[in-house]
């Protein structure tokens, strides 16, 4: 645990806005672009709109407002803001979980930014126009292409290794502040082209119309519930870590709270109508995931004036969507790693990368693991994380003390009593329902005995590690904040 | 296909709900920031809670007088009560009646 007396005071953000574009850079991921605007279309439009607004700042924004409290006022990565928080000892495996589930994440979403960057580099050679193409059998050969997969797969590392050695400020701050507003850019293009298309209406209608009945049906709920806490990436550890480097006077609920979670929902909703309106123009049946991307609107592009230029920007953009959120991902273990170990963070940089290229290879060689993974960690790995960082927020350091040391302080909003309920139990209970819902819906299946796995096996892991780590510095240190009356 | 007016009012009212709120964020926060560096540019530091946080910080240190964090929050009660009676600017709404009545814990 000691710390190399080579390491130099604490990075910060250079500027709120890098801040800012690092927390929604972060959080916006495939998610908003292939799987948002299909789901919302298919819940009844306004009414899944509605629901996931309530559920947005009932969980959402108050959850990550906790998150980036913690991380500003611990002015440290995971682990470290455990410790503080738990004092030393197993319990410290609690991060130890949440970093196992990021690594586990990375490791197959890195072969998925891979998918975007091939898809961006075709576009830029104008594949997608060009005469006899086909999109199905063009996605099937890639797909089917595992020296392929894993080269871009270790491509993406090495790039995101490359740009997370330079620092936060001079890597990661620098790659975001132009890396999303170009991303926004790009969907506003498409979306004012799209709209000026015959038929673009008909992707509208899909996509806004209300039916109000999907309110009363329990799959709107879970769909939104779903989106709303895996979309905004609350308690995976990125807005700890992000937050963990604001500066002395930075606000930390109006910037980490309501803009992130509404800032990074806006870009789903924008993809929704960059996307929808040129694929009814088009005819094409609407889709989520790699069929809508990859099939439905390749098929898209050479139908349409211009298709070129669109694909060019449809794909440029979700590459930037994909490859931001990896950074950042990346970034919660590297943060907390080059903090609790003697490495540097060059050292530490290119051993988090190196592992976790390493974990992906399966999930790069065959999409069907990577399916297999996704689920998994979606449906347990990452709520397990979530669960891990909000009971430590709201069963140990305790909400209230949280709320009046740490955010409300030089705070651009003020957070009111409310607050402390939503985080004590209602993010709780929520994360332990997801888990359960599809623990019964999967009940005997791999993906579930896989997810039990994760949930039972990651905290032992945890514990044992912290245990055997934290055993010396127990004996000199303290916990800091333990026992909170709220 | 022409768009009913249920569609657009809901198209509107979800680029309302979502653009409007998080451009307004936005531009509150930046805004803010560039107040905040422009403060500390002329005094060396800022009042760091509003009067509602402050008196909460203020009635938490009370009701846990023996809480592991009650010497931390005192001293943040503190600095920000010095902060407020030595600087001219404060970036919260603090009126001069406000600040006669704070009293260091």
């Amino acid at each position: 645990m000691a710390e190399s007396e080579a390491k130099t005071a604490r990075e910060e953000w250079g500027t709120r806005f890098g801040f800012l574009m690092a927390m929604v850079g972060a959080m916006v991921g495939a998610g908003n672009v292939w799987r948002f605007p299909y789901v919302m279309g298919d819940n009844g439009g306004g009414a899944f709109v509605l629901a996931f607004l309530v559920l947005l700042f009932l969980l959402a924004v108050p959850g990550l407002m906790a998150e980036v409290a913690l991380g500003r006022y611990t002015n440290k990565g995971v682990i470290g803001a455990f410790r503080d928080v738990l004092g030393p000892g197993g319990m410290v495996g609690l991060g130890v979980v949440v970093l196992l589930v990021n690594i586990a994440l990375m490791s197959y979403y890195s072969p998925l930014i891979g998918w975007t960057l091939y898809y961006a580099a075709h576009s830029l050679l104008f594949t997608f126009t060009s005469s006899g193409f086909e999109a199905e059998p063009f996605m099937e050969a890639f797909f089917a292409n595992s020296g392929l997969m894993i080269g871009l797969h270790t491509l993406v590392m090495a790039s995101v290794a490359g740009i997370l050695i330079l620092g936060i400020r001079r890597g990661v701050e620098r790659i975001v502040v132009y890396a999303v507003p170009a991303l926004v850019v790009s969907l506003v293009i498409m979306t004012g082209y799209g709209l000026t298309l015959d038929g673009a209406s008909e992707g509208i209608a899909f996509t806004f119309g209300i039916d109000w009945a999907y309110l009363t049906y329990s799959s709107t709920w879970i769909e939104a519930l779903g989106q709303a806490l895996f979309s905004t990436g609350l308690g995976w550890g990125i807005a700890l870590t992000v937050g963990s480097y604001l500066r002395e006077y930075d606000d930390v609920p109006l910037g980490g709270g309501v803009f992130t979670a509404i800032g990074e929902s806006s870009i789903g909703i924008l993809a929704a109508l960059a996307i929808f309106p040129v694929v009814f123009a088009v005819g094409v049946e609407p889709d989520a995931g790699a069929g809508l991307a990859f099939v439905s609107l390749v098929q898209v592009f050479p139908e349409i004036p211009l298709g070129g230029i669109l694909a060019i920007l449809f794909f440029v953009g979700f590459f930037i969507a994909t490859f931001t959120s990896g950074l950042l991902i990346t970034e919660v273990s590297v943060t907390t790693v080059a903090e609790e170990t003697r490495f540097d963070r060059t050292q530490t940089v290119l051993g988090i990368c190196g592992l976790i290229w390493l974990v992906g290879l399966p999930s790069a060689f065959s999409a069907d693991f990577l399916d297999f993974a996704d689920f998994i960690f979606g449906s347990w790995g990452l709520p397990l994380a979530t669960l891990a960082i909000i009971l430590v927020i709201g069963w140990v350091m305790g909400p209230e003390r949280l709320r009046v040391l740490a955010v409300n302080k030089n705070a651009g909003i003020y957070v009111g009593k409310w607050w402390d309920p939503v985080i004590k139990y209602v993010i709780p209970i929520v994360m332990i329902f997801i888990m359960g819902y599809f623990a019964v819906d999967e009940f005997g299946t791999p993906e579930m005995i896989g997810g039990m796995l994760v949930i039972i096996l990651f905290p032992i892991i945890g514990y044992g590690i912290m245990s055997v780590v934290d055993r010396t510095a127990t004996e000199t240190d303290t916990a800091e904040v333990t026992g909170g009356d709220d | 296909m022409p768009l009913t007016p249920g569609v657009l009012g809901m198209l509107a009212f979800t680029l309302l709900a979502f653009w409007g709120v998080a451009i307004w964020a936005l531009t509150r926060t930046l805004r803010q920031e560039s107040r905040k560096v422009e403060m500390l540019e002329q005094q060396d530091r800022l009042d760091t809670y509003s009067p509602k946080a402050l008196a909460e910080l203020r009635e938490w240190i009370e009701r846990n007088p023996n809480d592991p964090l009650a010497a931390e929050a005192r001293a943040q009660y503190n600095e920000c009560v010095d902060t407020l009676e030595t600087t001219d600017q404060h970036f919260y709404d603090w009126s001069d009646r406000e600040i006669e009545s704070l009293e260091r814990l």
